[in-house]
C-alpha cells in the first residue's frame, strides 16, 4: 500500500515541470560544487606537499649549524589535508593549516585561507557540504510542501479516505515518495565525491552519507507535518521557508553569538600579555643573570658536586636553554588548555541548543567525520607543540653534550638536523571519530525520532 | 446495507441532522431530496465518517462507521459533485491508483474493461485527466466503484452540472450497479433524475426525513407537488 502510494507520487512528480527545474538546479549546483571543491582540494594538496618537501629541504640545507640557531631558524608543521575535507572543509578556512615551530615560542597556525579571500567569502563557498546542508533541505521543502495540502486543495483527499487507506499509510507513502529523490541525489553527490577523492576511508564516507540522510529524513518529516497541518500549499510553503531560515541561518547565528558571549575567547593581545607575564616568573634561556637562572646554576653545581660551571660535563648554557623551553612549554600548555576549556564549554552550549535545529548536530558531525572541526585543529596544534618541544630537546641536548660553556660558535654536525624527525600528524581512528561525534549523533537521532513521531501524531489531523 | 439509527449531528447546538432513521437494502437506489442545508450532505458525510455523529449510528453492512471506519470503507464507493482526480495522470492511471488503495490489484486489460463498462471512451483512457469533462470524470468514479466491487455507493449530487445526455448515461450506470446488488444513497436536487433512477425517495427538511416512499408509488407530477409542498411549509 505504502509503496503503491509512493510509486504514484513519484510518477506524478516526474511529470511536473516544477520537479524538473528543482532537480536540475540541485544537480547542477552539486556538480559545480564537486568540480570546484575537487580543483581547490587538488591544488591545495599539491601546494601543501611542495611546501612540506621544500621546508624539509630548507631545514636540512642549514648543514653544520649551531643547534640553538637551528632552533631559531625553525621549521613548519603542516596539518594533513583530509580526503573528506573536499566534501566538508569545515573551519579549516579560518583555522589555518601550518604552524611555525621555533625556539622559545609557540606560534598560532597560519596560512589561513579566509585572509586571502574577498569579503564575499563570508557568504560561504559553493562546496558539497553547502549543497547538502542548505540546498537539499530547500529542495525537500519545495517538492514536499504540497504533499498533503495538494490533496486537500484538489479534493482528492476525500476520495483517498474512502478507499480504506489509513492516514498513517498515506503519510508514509508521501514521506517515502519525497525522500527517494533525495536519497538518489545524496548518493550521486557522495558517489561522485568518492570517484574524485583519493585514498579515503570508506567507513567515514559511508557514515557521512548516512548522517546527511538522517538530516534529510528529519527535514522531510517536518515538511510532511506542516503539509498535514495547514490547509493551503501557499501557507505550507511560507511556513517551511521560515523553518528553513530558522534552521539553517537564524539558529546557527544566534547560538554562535550566545556561546561567544557566554564563553568568550581572550583576544590575541590579551593572550600574548598573559603568557608574557607568566614567562617572567620562570627561567628564560637567554637571561643568565635572572634569579631563576642563578637558582638553576646553584642547584646544578650542587648536583654535580663542582664549584664552577666550566667543570660541568656539559654546556650549562644549553641546559639553561632547555629549562627555559620546558618552562615556556608549561606556560603555553596552561594558557592553551584554558582556550581548549573555553572551546569545550562552547561545544557544550552548542549541544544543549541543538534541539533548536537539526542543522547544528549535522554540521558538527559532518566536520568531525571530515576532520575539519575545531577538535581536530586543537589536536593538530597539540601535536605540533609536542613536536616543537621534542625538537628543542634534541637540539639543546646536542648543544649541551658537545660544546663547552660560552661556546656559542659551536657548530653541530649536519646529521643532527636529520635526527629531528619530520612532523607527522596522527589522526584519530574510526571508533575515536564516532566517539567524538557521539553526542551530536544522539541529538540527531532524537530529532529523527521526534519528527517521525510527530508526523504520525498529526496524521490524525488530516 | 446502509442503515441510520436515530442519527443526529449538531453544530454549536444547531441540529444539521435530527434523528435520521433509514434502511437501504442491497439493490436499492435511495435518492435524498431537499433544499440546501436540509441535511443531505451531512447524511452522506456521516456514512463516510468525514464527520462524527453527535448521537445515533450509521451502519454499513451492519458495521458502525465510527468504530470501524477502515472496515466500512472497504465496501463503499463515493462520488462527490465534482470528482477530483490527478490532473497529470491518465484516467487509467487514476483508476489503477485509487483501486490499488482499496487493496485490489488488476492488470491493465481488466482496468480498461472497467473503464469501458463505465462508458468512458477508449481514446480517453490514456489521456491525462486535465483534458476530461465532468461527465468523463464521473465515469472514472463509476469505474472505481465497479473495480472496487463496492457493496454500497454514496453519491453527493453527482449529476449536478452534467448535460442531459451525460446525466442519463450516469443514471443508466447506477441502475446497472443496482441490478448487480449495489445499495446506493444519492443526494440530489434533480427530481426528474431521482424519479427515473431511484427505487426510493426521501425528502429532507431542516435535518429531518419528512417523507419516504417508493418511486413506483408516485408519478413525476405528484413528486414535484409533494416536494414543493414540503418546501413551502
Amino acid at each position: 500500500m505504502i509503496l503503491h502510494i509512493a510509486k504514484k507520487e513519484i510518477k506524478e512528480t516526474l511529470r511536473s515541470g516544477q520537479f524538473k527545474w528543482i532537480l536540475g538546479i540541485t544537480v547542477l549546483l552539486s556538480l559545480v560544487a564537486i568540480f570546484i571543491s575537487q580543483e581547490q582540494w587538488e591544488s591545495k594538496s599539491i601546494q601543501r606537499e611542495i611546501s612540506e618537501d621544500k621546508e624539509r629541504e630548507l631545514w636540512l640545507a642549514q648543514g653544520s649549524v649551531n643547534p640553538h640557531n637551528a632552533g631559531h631558524y625553525g621549521t613548519y608543521a603542516f596539518k594533513p589535508q583530509f580526503p573528506l575535507s573536499m566534501i566538508d572543509p569545515g573551519v579549516e578556512k579560518f583555522t589555518g593549516i601550518s604552524i611555525f615551530l621555533e625556539s622559545h615560542n609557540k606560534n598560532e597556525a597560519d596560512n589561513v585561507a579566509a585572509t586571502d579571500q574577498t569579503g564575499l567569502s563570508r557568504f560561504g563557498d559553493l562546496t558539497p557540504e553547502f549543497v547538502l546542508l542548505f540546498i537539499v533541505p530547500l529542495m525537500i521543502m519545495a517538492l514536499g510542501h504540497r504533499a498533503i495540502t495538494g490533496e486537500k486543495e484538489r479534493g482528492t483527499i476525500r476520495i483517498i479516505q474512502t478507499q480504506g487507506v489509513s492516514n498513517q499509510q498515506l503519510i508514509i507513502g508521501k514521506w517515502l515518495a519525497n525522500y527517494i529523490p533525495v536519497v538518489l541525489i545524496t548518493s550521486i553527490i557522495f558517489l561522485l565525491a568518492s570517484i574524485v577523492i583519493h585514498k579515503f576511508d570508506w567507513t567515514l564516507l559511508a557514515t557521512m552519507w548516512a548522517v546527511y540522510l538522517v538530516y534529510f529524513a528529519v527535514i522531510n518529516s517536518l515538511t510532511i507535518i506542516i503539509s498535514s497541518l495547514v490547509k493551503t500549499s501557499g501557507t505550507s510553503l511560507v511556513i517551511l521557508l521560515s523553518i528553513w531560515i530558522v534552521n539553517c541561518l537564524v539558529v546557527p547565528k544566534l547560538v554562535s553569538s550566545y556561546t561567544n558571549q557566554e564563553y568568550p575567547y581572550p583576544t590575541k593581545q590579551e593572550l600574548a600579555a598573559l603568557i608574557s607575564e607568566d614567562k617572567k616568573e620562570g627561567i628564560d634561556g637567554h637571561a643568565p643573570w635572572s634569579d631563576a637562572s642563578k637558582k638553576l646554576e646553584e642547584e646544578t653545581l650542587k648536583a654535580y658536586n663542582v664549584n664552577k660551571l666550566e667543570e660541568l660535563p656539559f654546556n650549562f648554557d644549553a641546559l639553561r636553554m632547555q629549562k627555559g623551553e620546558e618552562h615556556s612549554a608549561k606556560i603555553y600548555a596552561k594558557h592553551y588548555d584554558n582556550l581548549k576549556a573555553i572551546n569545550q564549554n562552547q561545544t557544550k552550549v552548542y549541544q544543549r541548543l541543538a534541539f533548536l535545529s537539526p542543522f547544528l548536530p549535522t554540521r558538527f558531525t559532518s566536520m568531525t567525520l571530515a576532520g575539519t572541526d575545531y577538535n581536530t585543529h586543537w589536536n593538530f596544534a597539540d601535536q605540533a607543540e609536542k613536536h616543537r618541544v621534542e625538537m628543542q630537546r634534541i637540539l639543546n641536548g646536542d648543544f649541551a653534550e658537545n660544546s663547552k660553556l660560552g661556546d656559542w660558535g659551536y657548530q653541530a654536525e649536519a646529521s643532527l638536523l636529520e635526527e629531528v624527525p619530520e612532523f607527522q600528524f596522527k589522526g584519530t581512528g574510526y571508533k575515536e571519530t564516532i566517539y567524538a561525534a557521539r553526542t551530536n549523533l544522539l541529538i540527531l537521532s532524537a530529532w529523527l525520532l521526534l519528527s517521525t513521531g510527530l508526523m504520525f501524531f498529526v496524521s490524525n489531523r488530516i | 446495507m446502509l442503515q441510520a439509527n436515530n442519527l443526529t449531528k449538531e453544530y454549536n447546538g444547531i441540529r444539521a441532522l435530527d434523528g435520521l432513521n433509514l434502511n437501504i437494502n442491497s439493490g436499492d437506489i435511495f435518492c435524498l431530496l431537499g433544499a440546501n442545508g436540509a441535511g443531505k450532505s451531512t447524511t452522506i458525510n456521516l456514512f463516510l465518517n468525514f464527520i462524527r455523529p453527535s448521537s445515533g449510528q450509521a451502519l454499513i453492512d451492519k458495521v458502525d462507521v465510527s468504530t470501524e471506519p477502515l472496515k466500512t470503507k472497504e465496501v463503499i464507493a463515493y462520488i462527490p459533485e465534482n470528482l477530483n482526480l490527478y490532473e497529470e495522470l491518465t484516467g487509467l492511471e487514476n483508476l489503477e491508483y485509487f483501486v490499488g488503495l482499496s487493496k485490489k490489484k488488476y492488470d491493465r486489460t481488466t482496468l480498461i474493461n472497467y473503464l469501458n463498462e463505465a462508458g468512458l471512451q477508449e481514446a480517453a483512457h490514456t489521456q491525462r485527466v486535465k483534458a476530461y469533462s465532468k461527465g468523463m470524470r464521473q465515469k472514472v468514479g463509476i469505474a472505481m466503484a465497479i473495480a472496487k466491487q463496492a457493496k454500497a455507493l454514496l453519491l453527493d449530487e453527482p449529476t449536478s452540472g452534467l448535460d442531459p445526455k451525460a446525466s442519463n448515461e450516469f443514471s443508466e450506470l447506477l441502475i446497472k450497479l443496482s441490478n448487480d446488488g449495489v445499495a446506493t444513497l444519492m443526494a440530489t436536487h434533480d427530481l426528474f433524475r431521482a424519479k427515473e433512477t431511484g427505487t426510493h425517495i426521501g425528502i429532507m427538511k431542516t435535518g429531518q426525513l419528512v417523507e419516504q416512499f417508493s418511486t413506483s408509488e408516485i408519478n413525476h407530477s405528484d413528486l414535484e407537488k409533494l416536494y414543493l409542498n414540503h418546501m413551502n411549509k
